[in-house]
Parts: C-alpha cells; sequence; structure tokens
C-alpha cells in the first residue's frame, strides 16, 4: 500500500471539513511515516502539532484514513525532522567567505568523526597506490572479514588519511547501519588516560567496542605507551572476534615502529599490510588535473606538467604548490607564463638532496643499532658489512657520489671494493623484500 | 467569565505574554492571548508554536470561562493603565468588558475553540536557580548563528559534563562557553534550544528569581517557576564537536586590562573597514601589544596597550565585533588572551575557568 498516496488522499478529505487556515497550519509538513500492524504513524514537526492534532482532530483523522484504509486500528504521531523544507540559500557574500576563516574542522561529522569531504570520488588510483586502493575496495564489500586488520603504510602527504577516511565514508554509504568511528591514536590515548583519571576505565572499553568499524589513524606514536598499547591490544581482539573491520595508518611498517610489543606486531600482520609510496609522474599529473577541476580553474597543459615534474614526492606538497599558482592567477587575472610560475615554485622546491656522508653513515649506523665508529672500520663482522654497504648503495645511487670517493670516506676501500658492493646490494635487492623495506625505511630518515 | 484581580498582576504578565504571540502566522487565533479563569486563578496563555507560555495569578472568581482577546490590543490598553487598584474582567455576549475605576473598555473577543492546547512536557527533570540559568544563556547566546541553514548552530546547546552545566553556542566563525556549576545533574543531556527563543527565554525568567523546574526530553523542553510555565522546541540534531577545536597549546600569552582593550577596540572601530577589520601586533621583546585598523575614506590609528606579554611575536586581523561582544560576559578587570599560530584566539576572564570564547582569525 503507498502511504504517500494515502495520506494525499485524506488530506483532501480533511481540507474540505476545516477551515483554510486551521488546514495549513496544522496539516503543513505532516506525513505518513510508515504503517505497522494496522497502526499508522504520522510524522509531525512539532510537539505543539502533535499535542492539538491528538485533543482536536484525533477523531477527524482517524475517520477519514479509516474510510479509505479498511486495516487501520490505530493512529499514532511521532515527531519528526521536517527534512526538507524550503531554505534560504547562502547570503554571505563571496568576499566575506574568502576573507573569513571559519573556525575548522567544525563540520566533521560529530558522531564518527569522519570527514566528509575524504571520500573515493576525490581519490586517484595510480601504481603508487593500487594495491592499498584494491585492498580497501574489498573490505568495503566485506567489511570485517576479508583483510581484517588492515594496515596501511607510507611516507607523510601521501593520502593514508584520505584513504582510511574514504573507506569509512563508503561504508557508511553502503550499510547505512553499521556505526563507523574514526580517530586519530592521539584521541584514543587522551581519552584512555581521561578515564583511568575518573575512574571509568569500564565506560572507555565500552565506548569502542559498540562501533562496528574503528579507524585508528598514525598508529606509530603508540610506540613508548604501554598501557595504551594493552588497551588496544584488549579492543583490537575484541573486534576481531566479533568479525569487525579495524583500520591502521601508520608512517612506518608495523616491524619498525619502535618498542611496540610482538603481540600488536603479529596481530597487525595477520591482516593486510599495504604500503603507499610516492606518486609516480603520471598520477602526479592526474591529481593535479583533478584539483584543478575541483578548483574550477583552467591552467595550460604545460604549466601543469612543469609543476607535476618538478614537484616530486608527497601529494601535500604537490598540492601546495598548485594552490600558490591558483591563487597567483587569480590575482592576475591573466594566464601566468612558465617563467612566472617557476619563479612562484623556485621557494617551494625541495632543495637538491644534500647531505654529508657522515650523516648517512650516521642514520645508516642508527637504524642498524651500531656504533657509528664502526662502519669505518676495517672489519669484516656480517652486520657491519651490510651497513657498510647499504651506506655505499645508498651515497652512490641517491647522492651520486662517485665511487672512488665513497671509498676513500669510508676507511680507505679501492673504488672496486665500492662497485662490488653497490652491485651486491643491487642484486640482493631483487631477491629479498626485507631488504627493500630496510632501505625504504632509511630514505624516509633522510627526509 | 467575571473576575477581578490587581492590575499590576495582570499587566506583567500580559506584557510577557503577549510578546510570544504568534504574528503573520495562517492562524489568527494565534494572535491572541487566552484567559483562563477557574477556580482561584486567572491563566494567561499564548503561543507561536515554536514557543508556549502560561501564567497564573491569584484572582477573585465569580464566574468561570475561557476567552480568546487579541494580544496587541490587550497589551496596548494595560500598559497605558496606571492606576494601583484592582481592575473587573467581564465576558459578555462574545466581548470582554474591562472595568476600573476611571475607565470602561470593550473589546471584541474571537473564538476561542481553535486556540491550541500548549504541551506539558515529559521527561527527565531538574531543579535550578534561575539566575543561573540566566548567566549561563547570556553569556553564550550572542555567538549563535543567525541563519537558518544550520538550524543546529543557530542555537544554543546545554549538556552537562562533570558537575557543570555547559552553555555553548558558536557561528563557525567563534565560539563561547560558559560552564555553571550545579551538582547531581544527569550525563545524558543534550539539548539544542533554537536561537529564537532564547531572548523570549532571557526575557520571562531574568525577572523571576528562585528555583526554576526544567523538563525536557528529545522534542521539546519546559521551564517552569511558581506562576510560569514556558516551553520549547528543541532542535533535533547534533551539535558539532567543539571541544577539539580548542587550541590547548599556545605560542604567545597576553594579559590585558579589559576597559584599555574595550576603549581600544572602540577606536580601531572608527576606522575598520567593510570587513570590521583590526590588525593586531604583539611584540614579545619590546613588550608591545599594538591594535590598528585603516579605512581609505576615514584614516588609520594604532593603539598601545599596556599589557603582561609572554612567548612569541605574533601578528594578525580579526573581526573586532567578535571581540567587543564577547566583553558582555567578561566581569573580571583584566583579560587573558591566547593565541597559536593558525589557531582560533581564545580569550578568558584571568582566574575565571567558567568563561571561554575563541575568534577565528582573518585572512591577511
Amino acid at each position: 500500500m503507498n502511504t504517500k498516496q494515502l495520506w494525499k488522499n485524506c488530506l483532501v478529505e480533511i481540507e474540505a471539513g476545516i477551515s483554510k487556515a486551521n488546514f495549513s497550519t496544522w496539516f503543513k509538513n505532516t506525513s505518513i511515516i510508515k504503517e505497522e500492524l494496522g497502526i499508522i504513524y504520522i510524522g509531525v514537526p512539532n510537539e505543539f502539532v502533535r499535542d492539538w492534532l491528538m485533543n482536536k482532530y484525533h477523531k477527524l483523522i482517524t475517520k477519514t484514513i479509516a474510510d479509505a484504509f479498511e486495516n487501520m486500528r490505530a493512529v499514532e504521531y511521532i515527531i519528526t525532522k521536517i527534512e526538507n523544507a524550503a531554505k534560504p540559500e547562502v547570503i554571505r557574500t563571496t568576499e566575506t567567505v574568502e576573507k573569513e576563516l571559519p573556525l575548522k574542522d567544525l563540520y566533521i561529522n560529530p558522531d564518527d568523526n569522519l570527514n566528509p569531504r575524504y571520500h573515493f570520488n576525490s581519490f586517484i588510483v595510480g601504481t603508487f597506490n593500487e594495491l592499498a586502493y584494491a585492498a580497501s575496495q574489498a573490505i568495503i564489500d566485506s567489511p570485517g572479514t576479508k583483510y581484517n586488520p588492515f594496515f596501511i603504510y607510507g611516507g607523510t602527504g601521501l593520502g593514508k588519511t584520505h584513504m582510511i577516511q574514504a573507506v569509512g565514508n563508503s561504508i557508511k554509504e553502503k550499510y547505512p547501519n553499521k556505526r563507523v568511528h574514526y580517530m586519530t591514536l592521539e584521541k584514543f590515548a587522551n581519552d584512555f588516560v581521561n578515564s583511568m583519571q575518573s575512574n571509568k576505565a569500564n565506560s572507555f572499553k565500552e565506548k569502542y567496542r559498540k562501533y562496528d568499524l574503528l579507524i585508528i589513524d598514525d598508529i606509530q606514536f603508540i610506540g613508548k605507551m604501554e598501557k595504551i598499547q594493552e588497551e588496544l591490544f584488549h579492543t583490537f581482539n575484541t573486534f576481531h572476534e566479533n568479525n569487525k573491520q579495524i583500520i591502521f595508518s601508520s608512517d612506518k611498517h608495523p616491524n619498525y615502529i619502535p618498542e611496540l610489543a610482538d603481540r600488536l606486531k603479529s596481530r597487525f600482520a595477520a591482516g593486510m599490510i599495504v604500503d603507499i609510496s610516492e606518486p609516480e609522474y603520471e598520477s602526479r599529473l592526474a591529481i593535479l588535473k583533478v584539483k584543478l577541476r575541483e578548483l574550477n580553474v583552467d591552467l595550460e597543459e604545460e604549466l601543469v606538467e612543469y609543476v607535476a615534474s618538478s614537484v616530486q614526492g608527497n601529494i601535500r606538497e604537490l598540492e601546495g604548490s598548485l594552490n600558490l599558482i591558483v591563487c597567483q592567477y587569480r590575482l592576475k587575472n591573466k594566464p601566468l607564463t612558465l617563467a612566472e610560475v617557476k619563479n612562484l615554485l623556485k621557494n617551494n622546491m625541495k632543495p637538491k638532496k644534500n647531505m654529508a656522508i657522515k650523516e648517512v653513515v650516521k642514520i645508516v649506523s642508527e637504524y642498524y643499532k651500531l656504533e657509528e665508529n664502526s662502519v669505518y672500520e676495517k672489519t669484516r663482522k656480517k652486520e657491519i658489512v651490510k651497513a657498510r654497504q647499504v651506506v655505499m648503495y645508498l651515497l652512490r645511487e641517491d647522492f651520486n657520489v662517485s665511487y672512488p670517493l665513497i671509498g676513500q670516506k669510508l676507511g680507505g676501500k679501492d673504488h672496486t671494493t665500492v662497485i662490488h658492493s653497490c652491485l651486491k646490494i643491487r642484486t640482493d635487492l631483487k631477491n629479498d623484500p626485507q631488504l627493500l623495506q630496510e632501505l625504504e625505511q632509511i630514505r624516509i630518515m633522510f627526509k | 467569565m467575571k473576575l477581578e484581580c490587581s492590575i499590576e498582576k495582570i499587566k506583567n504578565g500580559i506584557s510577557q505574554v503577549e510578546r510570544i504571540t504568534g504574528k503573520n502566522l495562517t492562524l489568527p487565533v494565534l494572535n491572541s492571548i487566552l484567559m483562563i479563569a477557574s477556580g482561584k486563578s486567572l491563566k494567561l496563555r499564548s503561543t507561536n508554536l515554536s514557543l508556549g507560555i502560561e501564567i497564573e495569578m491569584a484572582a477573585k472568581i465569580e464566574k468561570e470561562g475561557i476567552i480568546a482577546v487579541p494580544g496587541s490590543v490587550l497589551n496596548a490598553i494595560f500598559s497605558n493603565i496606571s492606576q494601583n487598584e484592582n481592575v473587573n474582567l467581564e465576558e459578555e455576549n462574545g466581548n470582554l468588558l474591562i472595568k476600573t475605576k476611571k475607565s470602561q473598555i470593550k473589546i471584541k473577543c474571537t473564538s476561542h475553540e481553535d486556540f491550541p492546547t500548549i504541551p506539558i512536557v515529559t521527561g527527565n527533570s531538574f531543579e535550578m536557580d534561575s539566575k543561573k540559568l540566566i548567566e549561563g544563556i547570556k553569556a553564550v547566546y550572542y555567538s549563535s548563528s543567525v541563519s537558518d541553514i544550520k538550524p543546529e548552530i543557530s542555537s544554543v546547546f546545554v549538556y552537562v559534563n562533570q558537575d557543570n552545566l555547559v552553555f555553548v553556542s558558536t557561528d563557525s566563525f567563534r565560539l563561547a562557553e560558559k560552564k555553571i556549576k550545579i551538582k547531581g545533574l544527569e550525563e545524558a543531556l543534550h539539548i539544542l534550544i533554537p536561537f529564537k527563543n532564547i531572548a523570549e527565554i532571557l526575557k520571562v525568567f531574568g525577572e523571576v528569581s528562585g528555583a526554576i523546574s526544567v523538563c525536557y526530553n528529545k522534542n521539546q523542553i519546559s521551564f517552569s517557576a511558581d506562576n510560569v510555565y514556558l516551553t520549547s522546541r528543541v532542535i533535533d540534531g547534533i551539535f558539532p564537536d567543539y571541544r577539539q577545536i580548542i587550541p590547548k597549546d599556545f605560542s604567545t600569552d597576553v594579559v590585558v586590562l579589559k576597559q584599555d582593550l574595550l576603549n581600544a577596540l572602540k577606536i580601531s572601530n572608527i576606522f575598520s573597514d567593510k570587513f570590521n577589520q583590526v590588525n593586531l601586533k604583539i611584540s614579545a621583546k619590546e613588550k608591545v601589544f599594538e591594535l590598528s585598523s585603516a579605512n581609505n575614506d576615514i584614516g588609520e590609528n594604532k593603539t598601545y596597550l599596556d599589557a603582561v606579554i609572554s612567548g612569541e611575536n605574533i601578528e594578525l586581523g580579526f573581526n573586532y565585533k567578535y571581540f567587543l561582544d564577547c566583553f558582555q560576559s567578561v566581569n573580571t578587570d583584566s583579560v587573558s588572551i591566547k593565541f597559536a599560530e593558525g589557531k582560533p584566539i581564545v580569550v578568558s576572564p584571568v582566574s575565571d575557568q567558567s568563561f571561554t570564547y575563541l575568534i577565528m582569525p582573518m585572512n591577511k
């Protein structure tokens, strides 16, 4: 039975029976919400209307509906939100919008903490993140069963937060009944500390366990928080047992999060760990084009290509550079030339990596937990040899230092030794994913 | 209906009830005040379908009855009767006769059949001092958004947090929060009172002293004192989780005398542009707190204030209106202003934790 049609018919009848003023005051914005076992639920905008309909018009309404719908047993009134009441458009002039900064984050949905801005519609998939994207789509299809937990890691500004929030938003759309919650680890930790202070540890546990999907961002900071690790461990177990999805993001692989308890490490590894690397040229180009479309700006192909090729690395910087150009473009109100763009980006560009050899040695030895000096020593201890080879490889590959100079600086080695080391690492890289990861981690530390 | 009561009482009652009569509504009877004489009292009732009010007063009832009288007419009459004695009211053939010693008035009444009831709120309830309620609302309500686009922020948000009844409102450019200590409240209290109803609530209970009983459910809230019952619709929505936008770490910390700042702002106002922008510059080392504004047509000014400054130098612009607004809630002589790069400015009275005010700086 069509309740909409039924109510429409009834309203026509009711309108005939009462004065126009009464009708438009009391019956405007009413509707039949649902019909259940013969009970008709009528939605009204507020308690004033409900009271009055019940006191004054109940008989009339009941009779009218009963005439049109035989199975009716009773009529009840519920207060509902009016969804599409005519609302005035935004009146504020565009000038003030640009001038005044609103309080940020005010429009984040307070219920689940998700920012509706992050959506897969505006997410760009390239080779650098396609695995993560595919996995996240699988999670949206069947949350909690396929890849649980889902662990994304990658450097700063590569779209981790965008991706995990987009998963949250998509799941919310697809399964409106599921309760999604996004938070940073910091929030989780603060909540925990607060609940300890006010002796409400139990309500803390309850609070998070009622969700169907939990997304925790920036988990890498958990290293030094022992108590929080324990709490997260329990929360995690509850989620996993009940087949509820849980998603983490971090800037490091879980194995490299310092002081992470083994039991958590192994649990992270039980699901799916994917990395997002830096976008390559084509992806950068695609990202820029999507951004331009969002900003509604037309920029010459040549300029876009220049930005894509010159701003490497993370997406956030890419967006920043683009914003700078768009801002200039709007200010001048005429197309920019390539020279102008070059000039604009001059300051924004990362200086060519220039690092002292000593610095590299320091970082690598720190990473492998060795004494810095031991790398320069003449020793054939296995772990030191490996570290030394890594240093040589990185100096050659990333910093273009000549073979003889590398040899000379690392304790007077012959340049052929250096060539051999570089070659060895290069071949090892092909068969040893562990080594590959190590190198990536070290490279992150250079930044 | 026939009764006798004191002019002063009915005059007060009518002036309050009349404000809430529905204006410009499709149902004409809502323009009226409903007078109910029964038992030993006279009740005055009015509603605009968002707010409803009922005021009860003692009267000598000779004959019970109900009539609906146009509110504006009734109010105009009583506001101009100034004798301090009793008045006789009597219904006669659909007219209301008002008799005092020195006047006789006859008003046409409307049919009271169509006058709606006002909802009696059932649900959780608590009691509080009316002064505290007014203090809480007054401290924040001016920050509400006045547009209807987002109803949840064109309202005053009231909730309970650890023995505090917290009042908050924001228009997304600034935010005011006031905490009032009250013990034994239920944690689940979350109410959004529409901004449009706030002024009336302030007006009605501003004059009431003593305890008010507040009753609420998810659609409606009511306030009742000795002889006044007022009920308002509440907004069905979720107020933004504002606590996460209050900055916790600051780079610069300033304390100034409230009156100094107020005067400086008022001068800056003369020269501010159409965005009401005033610029603030703090040099920590030289201990300078400088307010400046410039207007192409009028001129420009700079004011230097004595201030206790700690932290880093900072330079920013803001809308002076937002700043001025909060001083109505600052009762101390000096105010503390805290800054953090790119974050809202936090203003609070020195040594008073209960009031916090955020202002978003302007784009340069």
